[in-house]
């Protein structure tokens, strides 16, 4: 177990620095920050300040060494646009994040496991190739496209909820919510929902594939003649089973959530750390980019281990492999 | 025991649409009547395809569309059991009929703990609830002869042993106090030795409860010691019904009697398997040419074709998140010999490290310690491609599942001599002509080379896989239990072929089998192992009528004891 543990530290440390060269150079390549920073009333000697400020004067390997050096002991940097500490400002636009998209994924797995289960049980019925249907466009629509038409049926047409903004947050644990107003839940809701549509169709398809491979395992024709009732058979001994390859999946889509909801933030002005990167991005802010890639990496190993732990309690034949 | 009617099946006819529109259909069962008093014990004989788990599914409901029940009757006591609605049947399930699977690991729910699995039948279907089902639980399991029944209950399905699984499976299928227990095949999956001693627990559970047994087999042993009556049945009709005694040993069908012939018997050692209507080889000597040039020259140039001595063999398991490397020995230190033109088996169950012999006298593993000679010549000597083929040729092997030993993307033919193209031993022209040969030599048709392997069934690709074998004119073939995945008198046909065609070819045969019987039929020489060692090694007589060891002596009591017909041995004398 230990021995795993500090594997995966490894693997982790690698990736991170891979992807701190990667990013770092590659937001060189970009662009000049200190054109993105100044106007025109910048002379040649403001700009010239300005970057040794920023210590942009100094050779890239220096900056990159001066950079990841300051990174191990936990200071990842000044932004250059908001100048201020980087972490300040993820840590401020986390918890908007966090919030959509644990929303998001709870619309997704509560809609659309049981959507994938009915479909996999009646296959043939037509409510099932209806079901799949909806999946199937909900799949390959773009995200973007969903989202102007949510907006146009219930900002603009129906007036039902508001389409930008967090609404009225309150707070706990020093961060503010909007899940804990009426008012923040419908500001959620579209952007939430908008979110959620692609986590329901591939949770449907996925649950439906996995249903129909364990419906004709024997221990299910087994469980019926036992004289279980249906819907234990279902909740126990099916769901259990297909929750194997899901948990997987549902890992991934999470960290992928918080990570790159960035289309759906900037469409709903929804202030989480999807739309910081956006903005960092275009202004060449590079200490944000590259702290928030690497600390992405790090979020995508620790939830792949949470994987695997959930593996061997969902699947005792891991647990118990000799 | 009483005899009050309790299951009447009258005219069961059932079908499997063949096409899409429906109109062609395979008819499982057809037109088939049955009856079970209380307290009876009823076998349902035949081989695979005869509808014998139709039978037991039907009358629980549980056949699944395409399936279905096109007429006839199925009543138990007094209430019609056909076209009832989910929860009708759900209430008669466990409740008034116990089902038994034939495989226990694939019928308990691998992610589910064992206490769990019993305790939902037990809260399903009796009144109680709580501790008390959790207390009754335990004493089930105790009856079914499980040990340390408490400590079972927190385990999951995969960390206890088959027959543990299945006296659990009988646990849950008591549980109701059912008047009927459907048993479908429930000991074929399990190891021989434990075969006997969990029947003999379901008889004693079903008497101690007067429950009545269909006990659904293909196991003739198992059926002439503990049934009462018996249904034979062929392709889904019905063949002939009868007192057990009178069917088994009187039959009065053809059929019926060619199948009590296909029986291997561990009573006596038979030249042939007496086949009433067994396919006679005739015309084939002349294309034989290919196959008996060149391997007369070094034959009997010495007595012992394979000496192995002292091998073992380890194996190393990755480790894992929860789990560090392990070493696990799957052979301990092992010798034996064989002679040219002998037939020597090995028997063990599974695990038993029989077929890891098979494989590093092929080649396939490393020996890990010990010293394996063939032919005078010692394999950990054989390193250059030369010495590596001319080994491969001279040793073959007969898998054991002939669904997966062939390339299903090759026709027939291809498969048979691929190899042989493949080393340049035969060119295209020739390689067609050379697998026709060797298709009628294993009892095929000539023009059936064309055709892919799904095409044909078990038997027939067990066939192919001889004939590729033979392709390359061993001296020596591995067969790893080459008859275990195929029907009883499938089995029988086959184990003649093998037998003719080491008489043909003076060929030498390792046997790897689970199944005494067969090893009885097939061998000169017997050792028999377990847990990775040899126990006890000699010839068939000695080790069939005066066995030494103890674990022998086990596995010979285990065995089902069956006669064979009555007219056995007339079949034999005419041959």
């Amino acid at each position: 177990m230990i021995n795993f543990i500090l594997k995966r530290l490894w693997h982790s440390g690698i990736l991170a620095i891979t992807m701190s060269l990667i990013v770092f150079f590659g937001m060189y390549v970009v662009g000049d920050p200190v054109e993105m920073l100044s106007d025109d009333e910048f002379t040649e000697q403001d700009k010239i300040d300005l970057a040794i400020e920023l210590g942009l004067d100094k050779p890239l390997y220096e900056q990159y060494f001066t950079f990841t050096g300051d990174m191990l002991q936990g200071d990842f940097g000044t932004s250059f646009v908001y100048n201020r500490p980087v972490l300040d400002l993820i840590i401020e636009r986390l918890p908007a994040t966090l919030e959509i998209s644990l929303l998001a994924m709870v619309i997704g797995l509560s809609i659309g496991i049981p959507l994938g289960i009915f479909s996999g049980i009646k296959n043939n019925s037509r409510a099932s190739k209806i079901i799949s249907f909806f999946t199937t466009v909900g799949y390959s629509t773009p995200n973007f496209w969903q989202a102007i038409i949510l907006i146009m049926v219930f900002a603009v047409f129906l007036q039902w909820l508001p389409a930008s903004g967090r609404g009225l947050t309150n707070s706990m644990f020093g961060v503010e919510w909007s899940l804990l107003s009426i008012d923040g839940l419908r500001h959620m809701a579209l952007p939430a929902v908008n979110l959620a549509i692609y986590k329901i169709c591939m949770q449907q398809r996925l649950a439906k594939s996995g249903t129909q491979e364990i419906l004709y395992q024997e221990y299910m024709t087994y469980a019926r003649a036992k004289g279980i009732s249906r819907y234990r058979i279902i909740r126990r001994h099916l769901l259990r089973n297909i929750l194997i390859p899901i948990v997987t999946i549902t890992g991934l889509e999470v960290g992928g959530l918080i990570a790159f909801s960035t289309v759906t933030e900037s469409i709903f002005s929804w202030p989480g750390i999807g739309k910081l990167l956006l903005d960092s991005i275009h202004m060449i802010d590079r200490p944000v980019v590259v702290a928030y890639l690497i600390l992405i990496t790090l979020m995508f190993v620790f939830i792949n281990f949470v994987v695997d732990v959930m593996y061997a309690i969902l699947d005792p034949r891991i647990r118990h492999q000799k | 025991m009483n005899n009050i009617p309790l299951l009447k099946i009258n005219n069961l006819t059932v079908t499997y649409p063949l096409n899409s529109e429906g109109s062609d259909v395979l008819k499982a069962l057809d037109n088939i009547s049955l009856n079970v008093n209380s307290g009876q014990i009823i076998g349902i004989v035949g081989e695979s395809g005869a509808g014998k788990s139709t039978i037991g599914k039907a009358i629980l409901g549980l056949l699944d569309p395409p399936a279905k029940i096109v007429s006839g009757e199925i009543t138990l006591t007094d209430t019609a059991m056909i076209g009832l609605s989910e929860s009708q049947y759900e209430s008669f399930r466990g409740n008034q009929i116990g089902y038994i699977y034939q495989n226990p690991m694939t019928a308990l729910n691998p992610v589910l703990k064992i206490g769990e699995q019993v305790i939902e039948a037990i809260l399903a279907n009796t009144a109680m609830t709580g501790k008390e089902a959790y207390n009754y639980a335990i004493q089930l399991l105790e009856r079914a002869d499980v040990s340390f029944a408490k400590d079972r209950l927190q385990k999951y399905p995969h960390q206890l042993s088959g027959g543990l699984c299945q006296r659990i499976v009988f646990a849950i299928a008591i549980a109701a106090k059912p008047k009927l227990i459907i048993a479908d095949e429930p000991t074929t999956a399990l190891d021989v030795t434990v075969q006997s001693s969990v029947l003999q627990t379901l008889i004693k559970l079903s008497q101690e409860e007067d429950i009545a047994i269909i006990l659904i087999t293909h196991d003739i042993g198992v059926v002439s010691e503990t049934c009462d009556y018996v249904y034979v049945l062929r392709n889904g009709k019905h063949i002939e019904q009868g007192e057990t005694v009178q069917v088994l040993e009187k039959p009065t069908q053809e059929y019926t009697r060619s199948l009590m012939a296909s029986v291997p018997l561990i009573e006596k050692r038979l030249h042939r398997f007496a086949l009433p209507n067994e396919d006679k080889m005739e015309g084939m000597t002349s294309h034989l040419g290919y196959l008996e040039e060149e391997r007369k020259e070094n034959l009997y140039l010495n007595k012992t074709i394979l000496k192995v001595t002292n091998i073992s063999k380890i194996f190393y398991t990755s480790s894992t998140l929860f789990k560090r490397k392990e070493a696990f020995k799957a052979v301990k230190n092992v010798s034996f010999s064989v002679n040219r033109g002998e037939t020597v088996g090995i028997v063990g169950e599974s695990g038993s490290g029989k077929s890891t012999i098979g494989r590093m006298i092929l080649g396939l593993e490393d020996i890990t310690e010990g010293s394996i000679i063939y032919n005078g010549r010692d394999l950990k000597s054989i390193t250059s491609p030369e010495d590596r083929l001319a080994h491969c040729l001279s040793i073959q092997c007969i898998f054991q599942d002939p669904y997966s030993s062939l390339n299903p993307r090759m026709t027939a033919g291809e498969n048979i001599t691929y190899g042989l193209k493949v080393h340049k031993l035969i060119d295209s022209k020739n390689a067609k002509s050379l697998a026709q040969d060797l298709m009628t030599l294993v009892g095929l048709q000539r023009h059936d080379a064309d055709k892919l392997p799904h095409a044909f069934s078990g038997g027939e690709r067990q066939r192919i896989g001889i004939a590729r074998a033979l392709g390359y004119r061993p001296d020596f073939i591995f067969c790893d239990e080459p008859t275990s995945a195929l029907d009883v008198s499938v089995q029988a046909n086959l184990l003649n072929l093998l037998k003719d065609l080491q008489e043909q070819f003076s060929l030498t045969l390792l046997f790897v089998s689970h199944d005494l019987a067969v090893i009885r039929q097939m061998c000169d020489q017997v050792i028999v192992m377990k847990d990775g060692e040899a126990l006890e090694n000699g010839s068939n007589d000695s080790i069939f009528e005066h066995p030494k060891h103890l674990y022998t002596k086990s596995l010979l009591k285990a065995m089902p004891k069956f006669k064979g017909i009555a007219k056995q041995v007339g079949f034999n004398d005419s041959k």
